[in-house]
């Protein structure tokens, strides 16, 4: 073929330019062939999921979070009904009529209530107008027919904390998730915007105690406008929490150190036979029902430090409690005659030093067991000067006071035995006889959280064995089945012939009996126990009481520490005694 | 290339049987599944607006129309054409006027006249009769195509065009008038350096007003380096462009001579040529920039990176591109595009067709929708390279280029490979005027190739 009337050569000149643009053409229709490809097969799932979701809207339903319980299935965090006023920009048409506006930003107590609604309207968000409506708002609006489209008031669930303060260290509380928190926890589940526990039972267990959340899943247009609901998934409530707390004793001793001198302190509870954590209070505490709100911030600037969880993040030094520890390295390693009487003269002379006793007069003539129940320091400094440092630190150390306990609220910090090595390594110093006289009374560089003095105590009361202290018994699911059981867990186990228990034992009988614990003295329950005043470079005395009823056959050990509250004897040990009361109700009744 | 010239006398056949035995029937079965697939196509964008059945029934009497039409220009002698390019330029210009002064304005374009029930945009007519019109010009003026006057003329009539249409203002509908005029100057011959020479001149008059809006859209560029700094200040005009522009010419100079120096001689003629654009390309920018709209602007930039403005100018291509891609292999069923059904995909009905297909029917259908366009690009070329004289080629080769560069601009576009410009897709998208003209053109294809052997 060829152009008629035309030279061949011309046409072949066309033609040589004709198949250059059909080239071009090709790989024209060729790149937007493989642009196709790399759209829809190559970034397919990825765009496919940019539609779903711009086209899907979940108005969430948040989960009840899980209940939790104590001893005697009394519940110490519940769940109760908010009202909640949202807005929807989903359904709504046309602007909102003024006046009805104003009505409802009385009632919601808003002054910008329409500037909310148009930037929920404008990113079509829900918007959260009001947070804990009243009964009686609800009603108002309800009557004075303030229910429209595009607002609706919703019931949540929200925890109903029994003796919030009382319980406020051990149970935590809520907050919306921080980006950080989100950045850790994203795998699990967790999302903008949940609720997660902060401190306590709250924090620790809040992937058992979170439910699932659930929410209407609706489709949306261009416009944000609602086109149809796609489903409805159910929100399921998390699972409950079954403690060995017990919420009367909780209460009592929260009560009890509030009315202390200083109100600060903590009281630690256990079970000896088991390590279950009974009682777990630290004073002051907090209101966790204000954690949403700005008033929280004031409890980080409050002196008295309401966040400050004292039952395992304060350190004390022992004082006079610490006796016990040098005590049993005595008589274990049989450094003393127990008959032998050493004259107390309220004063102890070593070296250029003098160190005293508590008691100004003198004890006078006092043996071993007087001398624990009276705490005497001029006999402890003879003991200790003769069983030795590293001795006392050797048997503190078997008592674990240099290990954490291993509860499971978060945060626990770890005491501190010193010993020669550690002075000479941390302070570059000798160790003198002088600190060994510190040490044998619990005092110089020696302090210990109350959790652990208390598992400590709790060994002594079961002649030696060493239990992790626990507080999550077991956890139900909703359906009603067992997700975890917890038991007595054994960390380990200190040997000591039978006769250092029962000397000790009868000790520890002898202070409340005799000495200086008799403020927590029973006709009916005998108890045993230490006391402890421990020197404070910075101000009053710390109070110490320890101690464990009944005293033949222990089931609960106790440790109050008041803050500068004074003397052990007379602060600590009654505020231990009205828990005991409370405890053994019905044996102590005829008490007074 | 064998050229076998067949000496069967078809003079003694009638028409309707000539017809029928010679006639391209795959280009027509490609038509007719790339106007029923548009029908489809366009009743599942449209089911959801107000008025579907008025949409609907507009396109199905274009479709008929445009049958129509096709049979008329097929019977048509293409060949008469080329006796009267004066009356086919001049009627095309008036009704370009014409459209200025009587026209309905529709979304702020002037483009439209208003007949009883439909609306007519004269703008689609007349980028056929443009091509008639410049393939006769260039056929009779073959001889003379290596001078310059012959390309200026070329132009000349281009800008009659190109000017009527941006005073609409209809910027998109200009863009498929550049490519045509010059491929049809390349395959008759026309100096390859002249049509480079326009291209960058034309590059420059609408690039640096282009670079200008990208930077005053993007005002970090300022301030990272004093060079960058002037040279973004300079896109804007003022003594700064004059300095660069002064500094180019020299950097060229200096290269010339260096290159002279190494006995690679280039006739001096080329560097004042070259200066030269530069100098009238800048200047013309200028022209340029006052008579492009800001939005305008912003549209050709947004291709770039629609993520700069994902509310404005940009969402359209993003929500494009969600559509297209979400569709995967096999879509989202017909009538189920999320992205079209609920509103998302812009002008899913006209410009943006091809995204709502894509969507629904998935990769296959997709695929096969450009498949198609190719094969009807090429069926069309080959009736350039069977036509019997010249003007025959030049007619074709210029109908398939529009095809062609229709294609490409607006798939680029709903796939963020081209500017977001207003351009239909021909035969699918919604569209009376669009539709009737091109099925029109396919008439005017097919006229060349049953004559292509009858003397």
């Amino acid at each position: 073929m060829v152009w008629q009337q035309e030279h061949k050569l011309s046409y072949e000149s066309f033609l040589e330019k004709y198949r250059i643009v059909t080239i071009c053409f090709l790989g024209a229709f060729l790149l937007l062939s493989l642009r196709l490809l790399h759209l829809q097969v190559i970034r397919g799932k990825y765009y496919k999921s940019v539609s779903e979701e711009q086209r899907t809207q979940i108005i969430l339903e948040r989960a009840a979070r899980g209940l939790i319980y104590d001893q005697n299935n009394r519940i110490i965090v519940g769940n109760r009904t908010a009202f909640v006023a949202l807005f929807y920009p989903f359904t709504q048409e046309a602007e909102l009529p003024k006046e009805l506006l104003t009505r409802l930003s009385k009632i919601f107590d808003i002054k910008d209530l329409s500037s909310q609604i148009a930037t929920g309207w404008r990113k079509g968000q829900v918007v959260r107008l009001a947070e804990n409506l009243s009964r009686e708002d609800m009603f108002r609006i309800q009557e004075q027919r303030l229910v429209i489209p595009g607002i609706s008031v919703v019931k949540e669930s929200r925890r109903n904390y029994n003796f919030p303060e009382a319980n406020s260290h051990l149970i935590g509380y809520l907050n919306e998730i921080s980006r950080k928190e989100l950045n850790n926890l994203k795998n699990e589940g967790y999302k903008m915007g949940d609720w997660v526990g902060q401190r306590g039972l709250e924090e620790v267990y809040d992937s058992l105690l979170r439910g699932r959340d659930g929410g209407w899943q609706i489709e949306v247009d261009a416009f944000g406008r609602q086109t149809r609901l796609v489903k409805h998934i159910p929100s399921f409530i998390g699972n409950s929490l079954y403690t060995t707390i017990n919420l009367d004793l909780q209460k009592v001793a929260y009560e009890e150190l509030k009315k202390s001198p200083t109100g600060r302190g903590a009281v630690i509870g256990l079970d000896p036979r088991s390590g279950a954590v009974r009682i777990f209070v630290s004073c002051p505490g907090f209101n966790p029902e204000l954690s949403f709100s700005k008033e929280f911030k004031n409890y980080l600037t409050d002196n008295e430090l309401p966040l400050f969880n004292r039952t395992i993040q304060a350190l004390y030094p022992p004082g006079s409690l610490f006796k016990v520890i040098t005590f049993v390295a005595a008589v274990a390693e049989e450094k003393i005659d127990l008959e032998k009487e050493i004259v107390c003269k309220g004063k102890f002379y070593f070296g250029k030093k003098t160190y005293n006793c508590w008691e100004k007069k003198g004890h006078g003539k006092i043996s071993l067991i007087p001398a624990l129940a009276k705490s005497c320091n001029v006999y402890f400094y003879h003991l200790g000067l003769k069983t030795h440092v590293d001795t006392i630190s050797k048997y503190a150390r078997r008592f674990r006071l240099d290990k954490p306990t291993g509860i499971e609220i978060p945060s626990e910090k770890v005491g501190l035995v010193p010993d020669k090595k550690w002075k000479k390594e941390k302070l570059d110093e000798v160790w003198l006889p002088g600190d060994t006289i510190n040490m044998a009374i619990g005092q110089g560089p020696l302090w210990f959280s109350p959790v652990q003095v208390a598992v400590m105590m709790a060994s002594i009361a079961n002649k030696g064995t060493f239990y992790k202290p626990y507080i999550l018994e077991k956890v139900i699911s909703p359906q009603g089945d067992v997700v975890r059981q917890v038991g007595k867990d054994k960390l380990g186990e200190i040997k000591l012939e039978d006769n250092v228990w029962d000397l000790l034992h009868l000790g520890l009988r002898e202070v409340v009996r005799d000495g200086t614990g008799q403020w927590c003295k029973f006709k009916t329950l005998e108890v045993a126990g230490k006391t402890g005043t421990a020197e404070n470079p910075h101000g009053e005395d710390h109070a110490w009481f320890s101690a464990y009823a009944p005293a033949d056959n222990p089931e609960l050990v106790l440790v109050v520490i008041v803050e500068n509250g004074g003397s052990g004897g007379s602060v600590a040990a009654p505020i231990a005694r009205k828990i005991f009361k409370e405890a053994f109700r019905e044996q102590t009744k005829r008490d007074w | 290339m064998i050229y076998k010239f067949e000496s069967i006398d078809y003079t003694n056949k009638t028409f309707p049987r000539r017809f029928l035995e010679k006639m391209d029937w795959m280009l027509f079965s490609i038509v007719a599944l790339l106007v029923l697939s548009g029908l489809v196509a366009v009743y599942s964008a449209i089911r959801n607006f107000e008025s579907p059945e008025k949409f609907l029934t507009t396109q199905i009497i274009a479709v008929i129309l445009g049958f129509v039409g096709l049979l008329i220009f097929l019977t048509l002698n293409y060949q008469y054409y080329r006796q009267i390019p004066y009356f086919i330029y001049i009627s095309s210009f008036l009704l370009l006027a014409l459209v200025l002064v009587f026209g309905i304005k529709i979304r702020g374009t002037k483009g439209w006249f208003s007949l009883f029930y439909f609306s007519f945009q004269p703008v689609e007519f007349a980028k056929i009769m443009f091509i008639l019109v410049l393939a006769g010009y260039l056929d009779r003026r073959w001889r003379e195509i290596k001078r310059l006057s012959t390309v200026f003329i070329s132009l000349f009539l281009l800008l009659g065009h190109v000017i009527l249409i941006l005073m609409q203002p209809d910027f998109s509908s200009t863009l498929v008038y550049f490519p045509v005029t010059l491929i049809l100057l390349y395959v008759v011959g026309a100096e390859l350096l002249y049509l480079l020479a326009i291209v960058l001149f034309g590059g420059l008059a609408a690039g640096i007003p282009l670079m200008a809006t990208y930077f005053r859209m993007q005002p970090e560029f300022l301030g990272t380096h004093p060079v960058i700094n002037f040279i973004v200040i300079a896109t804007r005009g003022g003594w700064q462009a004059l300095v660069v522009l002064l500094g180019i010419i020299l950097i060229l100079t200096i290269v010339w001579w260096f290159l002279n120096q190494l006995r690679i001689s280039i006739p001096f003629l080329y560097l004042i040529i070259l200066s030269g654009i530069i100098v009238f390309g800048s200047i013309s920018s200028v022209v340029v920039q006052k008579s492009l709209r800001e939005y305008q602007r912003k549209r050709l930039i947004v291709f770039l990176n629609p993520e700069i403005d994902p509310l404005g100018a940009g969402y359209n291509i993003i929500q494009s591109k969600i559509a297209i891609g979400s569709g995967q292999l096999l879509g989202k069923g017909l009538f189920s595009g999320t992205q079209s059904q609920l509103g998302f995909l812009p002008e899913q009905h006209t410009d943006f067709i091809f995204s709502m297909i894509g969507e629904e029917t998935g990769y296959f259908f997709s695929q096969l929708a450009i498949i198609l366009y190719f094969l009807l690009v090429w069926r069309a070329l080959i009736i350039a390279r069977d036509a019997r004289d010249r003007y025959g080629s030049l007619v074709a080769t210029g109908i398939a280029s529009m095809f062609a560069f229709y294609g490409i601009i607006n798939i680029g576009m709903v796939m963020g490979l081209m500017p977001a410009t207003g351009l239909p897709l021909p035969f699918l998208s919604y569209g009376g005027s669009c539709m009737v003209s091109s099925l029109c053109a396919i008439g005017i294809l097919f006229s060349i190739q049953i004559r292509r052997y009858t003397h």
